[in-house]
């Protein structure tokens, strides 16, 4: 499915370009992260207790940040799998200083794939998005605890 | 026999002797047998379309207490070979996935545990490392050399390609007045029996032989293909099916490989193994009917005559192909120019491989794909020439005094009298009058569309057809193929009540009580006095590469074998009768229990005399005559005969047919169909019990309203289903039925005994393409043309906003 | 398809439950009609390591009147709701409303409690309930509280339930006479989750003045919706049909419909708007019948 949107950040375009490639504020903001580590520049192995009332699993994921053009855009990549199913994304982050506030627009495509996919598909294009907004909405109050 | 006897049983709506078991729940099916340290198995399947499989581990999932042994796709390879398969370069098809994954919910592992809880578990610990590779899930864009290759050792994703002509279509085109054409597009749907599929498994290691409880439709040609698999002859294989199938429909026909993978499971962990498919399982890899792009086009006459047929179509059997595929290809040959009299043909037939879950036969078997493009572009021609859809097809009907009538393609239609079925349905939907109230509700802005679809329904395969897959000069390397018998063994004990012994293997169609109707009719004695037992096992019935319940053989083959069977024993009974009587055989009558000696009512002898002389008098029998009193008979149709050098073939032996006539409205603001009257018309031949048929019809039509309108196999573009459960999958219910009305015309067939013909698919066939015709009727004054199933709501919706928007 | 391993209580006093759910937080789930959790569990979507079976909580079983309100105690099963008279006569668009709620064999099993717990976006219950404004009393180990519709669903299959709180009644007001109600909805099969369910109310004055319209959307959204300018647009009017049109494409303007295989986020949102035109005209048929 396709995803896309706009959030604004009261910061300059470096320190919402740092907030965005700190590990500790990743951690917090994406949604049902119990663990990220940096395995190396850029690449993050993750552990996520993801879910939604009831329907809840464990995964392991990768994240990977490609082609970054600090400040001003980022390649995001990343898998995981767990038993629930599989769920792939790939999008591109992009930043730009609007007056003394940030904007930060996204555009990327995520694949959910297996248990999930095959008896869930009614509501994973919504929850999806909601777990995206929430995240965006998190690193809003990571970026306050920054400052 | 009297004439009062005759005719008695058959033809009446007896109620069934199978009901009181099935509904006081003493029904036997696979979940109800329990064997000795019967131990669990649960499947690990991939969550990926098409990906390699780099690596597995299973020791976390050893270590869980209960589990007994895992099977993995290496020990596969080692321990069986590659379903063999009748297509030139056949892909490597194992039991499980051995290297690479080409479908989600390809069989990747097999956990054998205490029970299905433990095995479960085990599956979340077995740690499988996947490479993911690019998909292919249009079936056209499968046939394009650029695409990803699901198998290297084939080289592209064609399984099987032929060219056809029949008869002489250049010229029928340099005749014709118009071209009419379509491209059509039929979805992937399926069955889902009740009853899954299930397999019990245990090996002895010790006679090398398999023991293999499981609820296939029949030993079919895969008895054979399996013991071929798993390395062993057939005779170390016995399958035994239980009494009752929950449902088949042809799901339960095609190469069932979890038979070998429960197999080889039992055998690698010396336990016996049983194994349930659950419905996810079922719905993401059992078996569904194929999805197909046609291009078909008609070379018609101002007046309506339909010269020629051309077409192109795709099939796609998913991530392999299994026998009987590409039988999705050819099994329709006979038929193909369904109930009209067309002489030319000139055909392009593909079947491609995709990764989606595999194909085999569906209720139908590829008929509804076919006449949903012939019958559109009836319709569409009718259009274009300003005539009736009703006219045209009267105008193309084979007529009744050209039975029997040999199509181009080589099918010999046996009996049949089209116009006066289609008649009955039109007038059943009184026809005229609702092409008035069609014109009156457009007035008001309301969508009432009329359908037909008159087609020829086929039973009773011939096995030949599949070698169509192979050129004639390929062909003539190999033996011919050819063949459609079916056995029966009639039985009398000593009280001259009748057992019969059949192998039919019923999935709840009604046998039992058929049989004993059939068997008191031709004896003379009461259905209540006929058991039957029709279950297979393969070490003590007679059976063949034929035998089983597909392609809705029973009323003709298998009726067939019990009037021939039972006649053989009635003349033996008739000659002990004579002999004990002192008179000549010819001279004898049954009547009401006894055989008469014409003329002389008071020399007779009872059934059950006869009976007990055969059983313990053996002395007083006729000099040479066997002990004992039971017959068999097994016999193919004498028109199943292989495809010949010019690639015809009698495919099927019998030819029923349906006209069907659907009138309904669709609601254009919400897309929704609402059904205002159905007829359905069908000549079966005799009728041999009104209510089973009854029973028969109403099913294939509410089946073939699922795949209209609410089943399909749904794939996202990644290849992932999304249909994986019935809140996805829509099968409709009883609630979605609406009223049908059903007519029967009843032409004998001369090939059978009864003179009857199979019925089971039927409608199935026919049903897609009327709600098609009838919602494009409906929708004709918005411009919107119907060439693709299923036609859901926000389907039609869309169809309405996009031929809106090109109008505007 | 069987569920991994769970431990099983039975309570039989909602303090025994809470004191479960205070004991297992997050990792208990509360079991009651099962029609949804148990599917979860037996995909393995869900794996609660703790169900807490209520079934034994009989006194959560109950349909009450209080003054103007109806009191539904969360145990009651859907198939009691439809068919119980004192509802079908105080407040009958929730007896419709839950008629459509799966099949018979479902409603017998499923609750009040679990339906609206669960907050499924496109479940009959949560709608109408938002249509109604009920309220929820929920109970937890400080006491209870009650939280109406808008405090009550956040998002997807998400309620404000802590996780040790249970809901235990539900409080919804009758019907003043004159009132036109309706309960309309779409789905690809009757039984089906709803592709638009549309719940609306019409509380009239003499004269055939609409005092106050309520229009309620499941399924074209994470919760329930009120469709508040179309409500606005028909307050204080005599209903004309041109005014319902209008409503239904102001009502349509809110829903933020997502994509599923069944519809596309176009076709739910036309939807909306369909539902809500023919839900307003049948309501208004209701109450212009009984003038």
């Amino acid at each position: 499915m396709k995803l896309e949107g706009k959030y604004t950040y009261k910061a300059s375009q470096q320190v919402v370009w740092d907030l965005f490639n700190n590990p500790r504020c990743l951690e917090k903001a994406i949604p049902g992260c119990k663990k990220l580590e940096e395995r190396g520049p850029g690449k993050y192995d993750a552990i996520l207790k993801i879910g939604i009332a009831a329907v809840r699993g464990m995964y392991s994921g990768k994240f990977e940040v490609l082609d970054p053009e600090p400040p001003n855009r980022y390649r995001l990549i990343g898998e995981g799998s767990g038993t629930p199913g599989l769920v792939k994304g790939d999008g591109i982050i992009e930043f730009s200083q609007e007056g003394d506030s940030t904007m930060l627009s996204y555009t990327g495509e995520v694949q959910v794939g297996g248990l999930i996919a095959g008896v869930g598909q009614r509501l994973i294009s919504g929850i999806a998005k909601m777990m995206i907004k929430e995240f965006f909405r998190k690193m809003k109050t990571e970026l306050k605890s920054l400052k | 026999m009297s004439n009062e006897d005759k005719g008695k049983w058959v033809g009446k709506g007896m109620k069934r002797k199978e009901d009181l078991r099935l509904l006081i729940g003493r029904g036997n099916f696979m979940d109800d047998i329990r064997l000795p340290n019967m131990k669990h198995a649960a499947i690990l399947r991939s969550p990926y379309p098409h990906a390699w499989i780099r690596g597995m581990d299973v020791s976390e999932a050893e270590k869980l207490p209960g589990v007994r042994g895992i099977l993995t796709g290496e020990d596969v390879e080692k321990m069986s070979k590659p379903f063999s398969v009748g297509v030139p370069v056949p892909p490597k098809y194992y039991a499980c996935a051995v290297d690479k994954v080409r479908f989600v919910g390809e069989p990747v592992a097999v956990v054998v545990a205490d029970d299905r809880y433990i095995a479960e578990d085990a599956l979340d610990l077995i740690k499988v490392d996947y490479e993911p590779l690019p998909v292919v899930m249009d079936i056209e864009e499968a046939t394009q050399p650029d695409s990803p290759i699901l198998h290297d050792n084939i080289g592209s994703n064609i399984y099987s390609h032929r060219l056809f002509k029949y008869g002489n279509p250049e010229k029928a085109y340099e005749e014709a007045d118009l071209v009419v054409k379509g491209k059509f597009l039929f979805p992937k749907y399926g069955s889902t029996p009740i009853e899954t599929y299930a397999v019990i498994a245990s090996y002895n290691p010790y006679n090398e032989e398999f023991v293999i409880y499981n609820n296939y439709q029949g030993p079919f040609v895969t008895h054979f293909l399996v013991a071929l698999a798993l390395g062993i002859p057939e005779n170390k294989m016995r399958w035994i099916v239980p009494t009752d199938i929950g449902g088949g429909f042809g799901t339960k026909t095609g190469m069932y490989p979890y038979i070998a993978l429960i197999a080889l499971a039992a055998k690698k962990t010396g336990m016996t193994v049983k194994w349930l498919e659950d419905r996810r399982e079922h719905l993401l890899a059992s078996s569904t009917g194929t999805d197909r792009v046609t291009y078909m086009e008609a070379a018609v006459k101002k007046d309506g005559t339909i010269l020629a047929l051309k077409d192109k179509a795709i099939d796609n059997t998913g991530g392999y192909i299994r026998p009987p595929e590409p039988g999705c290809a050819y099994r329709s040959t006979g038929n193909h120019t369904g109930a009209y009299q067309i002489k030319d043909l000139d055909r392009e037939v593909l079947v491609v491989g995709t990764n989606k879950c595999l194909t085999a036969p569906n209720r139908g078997y590829t008929c509804q794909e076919l006449y949903f493009s012939v019958e559109r572009l009836v319709d569409m021609a009718a259009t274009e020439l300003g005539l009736d859809p009703a006219e045209i097809r009267f105008k193309n009907f084979i007529q009744p005094g050209q039975f029997p009538y040999t199509t181009a393609t080589g099918g010999l239609y046996d009996a049949g009298n089209y116009p006066k079925a289609f008649q009955m349905a039109l007038d059943i939907i009184d026809y005229k009058k609702m092409r008035e109230e069609q014109q009156k509700a457009r007035k008001e802005s309301k969508y009432i569309g009329i359908g037909f679809a008159t087609v020829v329904d086929p039973s009773v395969t011939n096995i030949a057809y599949v070698t169509l897959a192979l050129t004639p000069e390929q062909r003539a390397k190999e033996r011919p193929k050819s063949g459609s018998g079916e056995s029966v063994i009639v039985k009398m004990d000593p009280l001259g009540k009748v057992h019969v012994i059949a192998s039919t293997n019923p999935q709840g169609q009604g046998h039992e009580t058929v049989i004993s109707q059939i068997v008191a009719d031709e004896l003379g004695i009461h259905p209540d006095d006929v058991t039957v037992s029709d279950v297979v096992d393969t070490h003590d019935r007679v059976y063949s590469i034929t035998t089983g319940s597909y392609s809705s053989r029973f009323a003709s083959v298998g009726t067939n074998a019990v009037v021939y069977a039972t006649r053989k024993v009635k003349e033996r009974m008739t000659k002990i009768a004579a002999h004990l009587l002192e008179a000549n055989p010819n001279d004898l009558e049954l009547k009401k229990g006894k055989f008469y000696v014409k003329g002389s009512p008071d020399r007779s002898i009872s059934i059950r005399h006869v009976a007990g002389t055969a059983h313990w008098n053996q002395a007083a029998l006729p000099e040479g005559m066997d002990a004992g009193l039971y017959a068999s008979s097994f016999l193919s149709m004498p028109t199943s005969k292989p495809v010949d050098d010019l690639d015809r073939v009698d495919s099927s032996n019998t030819y029923g047919f349906v006209a069907e006539a659907i009138v309904l409205e669709v609601d254009i603001e919400t897309g929704e169909v609402k059904f205002l009257k159905w007829a359905s018309v069908h000549d079966s031949g005799t009728v041999l019990n009104p209510m089973l048929l009854e029973g028969q019809v109403m099913g294939s039509c509410i089946h073939a309203l699922g795949g209209t309108l609410y089943e399909e196999f749904a794939y996202d573009e990644n290849g992932q289903c999304l249909t994986a459960s019935f809140q996805d999958y829509l099968v409709p219910t009883a609630m979605e039925v609406p009223k049908i009305d059903i007519g029967h015309v009843e032409t004998a067939s001369p090939l059978t005994a009864l003179g009857s013909k199979g019925a089971g698919e039927s409608s199935s066939m026919s049903v897609p393409v009327a709600i098609g015709n009838a919602i494009a009727d409906a929708l004709s004054p918005l411009g919107v043309t119907i060439d693709e199933l299923p036609l859901s709501p926000n389907k039609i919706w869309h169809l309405i906003q996009e031929a809106r928007a090109k109008k505007d | 398809m069987k569920p991994s391993a769970f431990e099983y209580f039975t309570p039989n006093t909602v303090e025994e439950a809470v004191g479960l759910l205070e004991k297992y937080e997050d990792e208990a789930k509360i079991l009651a009609g099962g029609q949804s959790l148990v599917p979860i569990m037996n995909f393995r979507l869900g794996r609660p390591e703790v169900l807490i079976d209520i079934n034994g909580i009989r006194d959560l079983d109950y349909i009450k009147e209080e003054g103007d309100d109806l009191l539904i105690g969360a145990l009651t099963r859907q198939r009691d709701v439809e068919l119980s008279p004192r509802v079908q006569e105080k407040c009958p668009i929730l007896a419709e409303a839950v008629s459509f709620i799966g099949h018979v064999p479902i409603r017998n099993r499923g609750t009040i409690g679990g339906s609206l717990v669960h907050a499924d976006p496109s479940s009959e219950l949560t709608t109408v309930i938002c249509c109604l404004d009920g309220e929820m009393k929920v109970v937890g180990p400080p006491g209870d509280r009650t939280l109406g519709p808008e405090e009550f669903f956040l998002t997807y299959l998400t309620t404000s339930l802590e996780p040790s709180e249970i809901l235990v009644e539900v409080r919804i007001p009758t019907l003043p006479q004159n009132t036109g109600w309706s309960f309309v909805e779409l789905s690809r099969r009757v039984s089906d989750f709803a592709i638009v369910g549309v719940a609306t109310l019409l509380f009239m004055e003499d004269g055939g003045i609409c005092k106050e319209a309520r229009i309620a959307l499941g399924g074209v959204a994470p919760t329930p919706i009120r469709a508040e300018e179309a409500e606005e647009l028909l307050a204080g009017q005599k209903i004309t049909d041109a005014l319902i049109v209008k409503a239904g494409e102001e009502a349509a303007e809110i829903a933020e419909a997502e994509p599923d295989y069944h519809a596309s986020a176009e076709y739910r949102k036309d939807m909306a708007r369909v539902f809500v035109q023919r839900g307003l005209r049948e309501a208004l048929n209701k109450v212009r019948g009984g003038e």
